[in-house]
C-alpha cells in the first residue's frame, strides 16, 4: 500500500514540473488575494500610467491565442483539412489564452465585482465595450470548439460515455464555429489596436495602422506559439505526436507572413521619424533610443522578425527542428515585446495641457504583486497546456476526426510523412 | 439622334446635381444630429481669468472640502505657468467638461456621460475601474481611487462641509462643476453663477474673483458677456474636444491693470 503510494510520489520530471508550477501559482494566489483585499494601491500603477504589466499579459495572451481563429478558418473554411491536428492544438491554446486574459482583467479593473456591467450598459461607441463583448462571445465559441478535445479525457469516456460522445459530436459544427470565430476575432483583435489608435490626446498612438499591426502580429505570433508548443511537447513527452511535415509547411507560411509584419512595423516606425510631431516623436525616441531601445531593436526587430524570417525561409534551417523551434519561439516573444513597447512608450510620454509647457516623462516598473500575479497567470497557462498534452492528447497529429456530417467534403489527401 | 444624346447628357447632369444636393443636405443634417451632447435649457461654463489668479490654491481646498475628496487626489489643480510683467502666472485646471469628451466616448459601461446642461458626470455605482478614461483624457482631469478614503478629511470644516458621498475604492472620479450646488440652487430658485449657494465652490471661494461661472445659453450671463468682450482660449483646442472652461490669458496690459 505504502509502496504503491510512494511509487506514485516518485520524483519524475513531470512531478518536478508540476511542483514548480504549483509554487508559482500559490505565490500568485496569495498576491492576488492581497490585491483584492488591499486594492490596486499595491501596484506601481499611477494616474499617469494606469495600464502596465497586467494589460501587457492580457494583450499578449489574446494575441498569442490568435492561432485558434486563423488556423480554424484555414482548416474548416479554406479547405486545408490536412492541418486539422494543428488547428486542434491551436484551439486549446486559444482557450487557455483567453482565460489567461480574463484572469489578468479581473485583477486589473478596480471593481471586479462589476465586470458584468458591460453586458447590461452598452456604450457601443467604446472600443473597450466591443472588445469585452467580443471576447466573452469568442471564449464561448472556443469552449464549444474545445468540447471534442475535452471528450478525449479517459476518465470521462469511461464513466460518462454518452456525455463524451455528445461533446465529441460538436465537432460537426466546426465550420460554423470557425465562421463565427473568424468574425469575432477579426473584430476584437484589431479593436485592441484601435483602443490605442483612437486616443487623440496621445499622438504616439493616434494612427489608424494600430489595428492592422495588432491583427497581423496576432496572427503571426499565434500560429508560431501553437507550432512551438507542439514541437516542444513532442520533444519532452511521448504523449505528444507531431507530423513534422505539417509543422514545417505552416512554418514556411509563418516565414512569409513575417515579411509582411516586418514591412508594416518598420514602415510604421520609419514614417513617424520623418517630421517632429509633439508627443509622437518623443514616444518614438523612447522606443528607439530610450529605455525601450533594446526591446525594440533586439527583441522585436532582430530576434522577433529578422532572425526567424531567415531561419524559417532558408530551407536547411527550417528543416532542422532545433532552428525551426527556436525561430517560432522568437516570433512569439517578439509579439509580446511589441505589446509592451506600444503600451509603455505611449504612457511614459506625458502630454502637457498647459500651452507651451515642455513634454514630460514618467516612469513605471511593475511592483512585486504585479510580477507574482502575472507569473502565476503565465504558470496557469503552462500547467493547463501540459495537462492537456498529458490527458487530452492535445498535441497528437495521428488523431483524425470523423468527417463533418453538416458539410459534404472531399477526403483529405494523404500527406507523406 | 444628336438631340437625344444631349437630352440624355442633360438628364445625367441633372441627376448628378440633384443627388449631390440631397447628399449635401443629408450630410449637414446628419453632422448636426450626431452632435453627441444633448442641448438642454442651460449650458454651464466657466471662465478663468489668468491675469487675476494669484495661485493661492483656495479653489483646490474648497473643492476638497465640498466634494469630500481624498487628500491624495485633486479635482482642481493649480499650475504655475510662467511670468508676465514680473508677476507669476497660474493656470488652475478643473474638469473641462468637454462638448466632445474623449472619456465619455471610451467608457465601456457609460459610467461617464453628458448631462443635458453639458456637465460631464460620473456614475460611481457603475464605474468598473478600467481606467480607459484616464488614458483618453487629454487634460489629466481624472483620478483613480487607488485606496479607500476612510479617515478624517483634513480640510473639513475649515474650507467647507462635504455635500456629496465619498467615492468607494476602485472607481475613477473627477470634478463635477459642483452639480449638487447647481441642482439644489435651481430648485430653490437661485441663479448659478450669481447666487453663491448655487455656484461651484471654487468660484465662490476665489478671493480675487478670477473665476466666473454661468450659462452660455443666456447672452446676458457673466460668462457670455466676458467671452464676448475679451480674447479667450481653451486648452488643447486642436483636439476638437470643445472644453467648457475658457481662459482669459494674462498679458502685460491686463496684469498691470489688476
Amino acid at each position: 500500500m505504502f509502496k504503491k503510494l510512494y511509487s506514485k510520489l516518485m520524483i519524475t520530471p513531470w512531478t518536478i514540473w508540476l511542483g514548480a508550477m504549483g509554487i508559482i501559482l500559490l505565490s500568485g494566489l496569495v498576491a492576488g488575494i492581497f490585491v483584492f483585499w488591499k486594492g490596486l494601491s499595491l501596484t506601481n500603477l499611477t494616474d499617469l500610467v494606469p495600464w502596465g504589466l497586467w494589460i501587457t499579459i492580457d494583450l499578449s495572451s489574446i494575441a498569442l491565442a490568435a492561432g485558434a481563429f486563423s488556423l480554424c478558418a484555414a482548416v474548416h473554411l479554406m479547405g486545408l483539412k490536412r492541418y486539422e491536428p494543428i488547428a486542434r492544438t491551436a484551439t486549446f491554446v486559444g482557450l487557455i489564452g483567453y482565460t489567461m486574459a480574463m484572469l489578468a482583467l479581473v485583477l486589473d479593473i478596480g471593481r471586479p465585482d462589476r465586470f458584468w456591467k458591460a453586458l447590461v450598459y452598452w456604450n457601443t461607441h467604446s472600443l473597450l465595450w466591443e472588445i469585452t463583448i467580443a471576447i466573452m462571445l469568442y471564449t464561448t465559441v472556443l469552449v464549444f470548439e474545445s468540447m471534442p478535445i475535452f471528450a478525449r479525457f479517459e476518465w470521462l469516456r469511461k464513466h460518462f460515455p454518452k456525455i463524451a460522445a455528445k461533446m465529441e459530436s460538436i465537432h460537426h459544427y466546426a465550420p460554423i464555429l470557425a465562421i463565427i470565430g473568424l468574425g469575432l476575432s477579426s473584430m476584437h483583435q484589431s479593436s485592441l489596436g484601435a483602443a490605442y489608435g483612437i486616443i487623440k490626446g496621445r499622438p504616439f498612438w493616434f494612427k489608424p495602422e494600430m489595428s492592422v499591426l495588432f491583427m497581423l502580429s496576432a496572427i503571426v505570433g499565434g500560429i508560431s506559439l501553437t507550432l512551438f508548443v507542439s514541437m516542444l511537447s513532442s520533444r519532452l513527452t511521448s504523449k505528444a505526436k507531431t507530423n513534422d511535415v505539417l509543422i514545417e509547411r505552416v512554418s514556411r507560411f509563418v516565414g512569409w507572413l513575417l515579411i509582411g509584419y516586418f514591412y508594416f512595423r518598420a514602415w510604421d516606425a520609419l514614417s513617424m521619424s520623418y517630421t517632429y510631431d509633439p508627443g509622437r516623436s518623443e514616444g518614438l525616441k523612447l522606443m528607439t533610443k530610450g529605455p525601450l531601445a533594446f526591446n525594440f531593436w533586439i527583441v522585436e526587430m532582430l530576434l522577433g522578425m529578422i532572425a526567424p524570417m531567415i531561419l524559417l525561409l532558408y530551407t536547411p534551417t527550417r528543416m532542422n527542428r532545433f532552428w525551426r523551434m527556436l525561430a517560432l519561439f522568437l516570433v512569439a516573444a517578439g509579439v509580446v515585446a511589441f505589446r509592451w513597447d506600444i503600451n509603455i512608450s505611449g504612457l511614459l510620454v506625458v502630454m502637457p495641457y498647459v500651452p507651451g509647457q515642455a513634454i514630460a516623462y514618467t516612469s513605471y516598473r511593475p511592483s512585486l504583486v504585479e510580477i507574482l500575479t502575472g507569473s502565476a497567470i503565465i504558470a496557469y497557462g503552462l500547467t493547463a497546456f501540459s495537462l492537456g498534452v498529458k490527458y487530452l492528447r492535445v498535441v497528437d497529429h495521428s488523431l483524425i476526426e470523423a468527417t463533418h456530417e453538416t458539410v459534404t467534403e472531399k477526403d483529405s489527401e494523404a500527406v507523406p510523412a | 439622334m444628336n438631340k437625344k444624346n444631349i437630352n440624355r447628357r442633360d438628364f445625367l447632369k441633372l441627376t448628378a446635381v440633384g443627388a449631390a444636393v440631397v447628399a449635401g443636405t443629408r450630410a449637414v443634417t446628419s453632422t448636426k444630429a450626431s452632435s453627441t451632447t444633448p442641448k438642454g435649457e442651460h449650458q454651464w461654463a466657466m471662465v478663468i481669468d489668468q491675469s487675476k489668479c494669484i495661485g493661492c490654491g483656495y479653489c483646490t481646498l474648497a473643492c476638497q472640502a465640498h466634494n469630500d475628496i481624498n487628500p491624495d487626489i485633486q479635482w482642481n489643480t493649480v499650475n504655475e505657468v510662467g511670468m508676465v510683467a514680473n508677476k507669476h502666472v497660474f493656470l488652475p485646471r478643473p474638469c473641462l467638461h468637454c462638448e466632445k469628451a474623449p472619456c465619455v466616448e471610451v467608457c465601456p459601461v457609460q459610467a461617464t456621460y453628458y448631462r443635458d446642461d453639458g456637465i460631464v458626470m460620473m456614475d460611481y455605482e457603475r464605474c468598473i475601474g478600467c481606467r480607459y478614461c484616464e488614458i483618453a483624457c487629454p487634460y489629466q482631469a481624472r483620478s483613480f481611487n487607488w485606496e479607500a478614503f476612510d479617515g478624517r478629511n483634513p480640510v473639513v470644516p475649515k474650507w467647507g462641509q462635504p455635500e456629496v458621498e465619498r467615492r468607494p475604492r476602485g472607481v475613477v472620479e473627477k470634478c463635477t462643476f459642483c452639480y449638487q450646488r447647481i441642482d439644489r440652487g435651481l430648485e430653490l430658485g437661485l441663479q448659478p453663477g450669481i447666487d453663491p449657494d448655487a455656484t461651484p465652490a471654487c468660484v465662490v471661494i476665489c478671493p480675487v474673483g478670477a473665476r466666473i461661472f454661468g450659462d452660455l445659453n443666456d447672452p446676458e450671463s457673466n460668462v457670455s458677456k466676458t467671452l464676448q468682450n475679451n480674447p479667450s482660449y481653451r486648452l488643447r483646442e486642436n483636439l476638437g474636444t470643445g472644453p467648457r472652461v475658457y481662459y482669459l490669458p494674462a498679458v502685460r496690459d491686463t496684469v498691470a491693470e489688476a
